[in-house]
């Protein structure tokens, strides 16, 4: 699971210039969470249909992470926090894309 | 096999658990509850300092953001280090796993927050499943119980030392098993794990959206 991209600190003028980056919420594979409980989680919070809240939920499954949604910093606040409460660990980053 | 949930008139969860097993759930879902309380975890973790971390202090002092090397002291002060129970600290994860200070200030802001909320929603479904029978949820005590159980779950996991996919399905077939190479100890929470597995399999199935 150690295979999170290594990046060099990036300097607070870069941030300056790339203010409208958009940010996303990364949902991380944990040996609890059950699948049912996952996609459920992505259905009813982010009101994804099943095919896509299932397909994150494998995404999360099989790769270890996913992107679960994109947006404003404030927004990828508000859903990590969201996540973390339904037991999900989540986090938010600005976009690498 | 009957479910152990039903949907009822109006949206609601009828539960059929007996009253015994009913207590059982409600007492782990309580314990999470005190797990959380600031206090507690403020006493298992010795090197906690007097820092709060209460929001609506140091923004508010007039003079504090002319001196910047005061400004960064007060920031250190309100530092809040992530819990020392690592079954806690898994209920209130980071929120950067490659950013210290982002996580650092996500908790500052959230924490508290987040631990009163799940509080409250651990309560919520404790107190429900502590009725008189028969146990019939609304929609919100129904969302604290599937949330409760799995925040049960992962404080479980976390004594039970699971940490992969692959403990996860030792676990699983070793109970099948029959074996308790952990002791009686290691064997009754492995034993509760399972259950309270199988009990979220099934609510979560009980409330899924057909769409």
């Amino acid at each position: 699971m150690s295979v999170a991209p290594v990046e060099v600190e990036r300097p607070d003028l870069d941030e300056a210039l790339v203010t409208d980056v958009p940010w996303v919420t990364i949902v991380w594979n944990d040996p609890v969470n059950l699948m049912s409980y996952v996609t459920y989680v992505f259905q009813t919070y982010f009101g994804y249909p099943k095919e896509k809240a299932t397909q994150l939920m494998l995404d999360v499954h099989r790769k270890g992470r996913a992107v679960v949604s994109n947006g404003t910093r404030e927004a990828m606040e508000r859903d990590t926090q969201a996540m973390h409460e339904f037991g999900l660990w989540a986090t938010f980053q600005k976009d690498e894309a | 096999m009957r479910s152990t949930f039903a949907r009822a008139r109006g949206g609601r969860i009828k539960v059929r658990l007996g009253d015994a097993d009913r207590g059982v759930v409600a007492g782990l879902l309580e314990a999470v509850a005190d797990l959380l309380d600031p206090e507690v975890d403020a006493q298992a973790d010795a090197g906690a300092g007097p820092s709060q971390g209460s929001a609506g202090t140091a923004p508010d002092a007039p003079d504090a953001p002319d001196d910047p090397s005061l400004w960064a002291s007060l920031e250190a002060d309100l530092a809040v280090e992530p819990p020392a129970d690592p079954a806690v600290a898994r209920l209130l994860p980071d929120a950067s796993r490659d950013d210290p200070e982002l996580a650092q200030s996500f908790r500052r802001l959230t924490e508290q927050d987040l631990r009163e909320r799940k509080r409250d929603s651990l309560a919520l479904a404790a107190a429900a499943l502590r009725r008189a029978a028969p146990v019939v949820l609304d929609d919100s005590e129904a969302q604290a119980l599937l949330k409760g159980l799995t925040d049960v779950r992962l404080v479980l996991a976390e004594r039970l030392g699971i940490a992969t996919d692959e403990d996860a399905e030792f676990l699983h077939a070793a109970l099948a098993a029959g074996a308790s190479q952990g002791g009686q100890e290691w064997a009754k929470a492995a034993e509760l794990y399972e259950v309270v597995t199988y009990l979220q399999e099934e609510l979560v199935h009980t409330l899924l959206p057909s769409g």
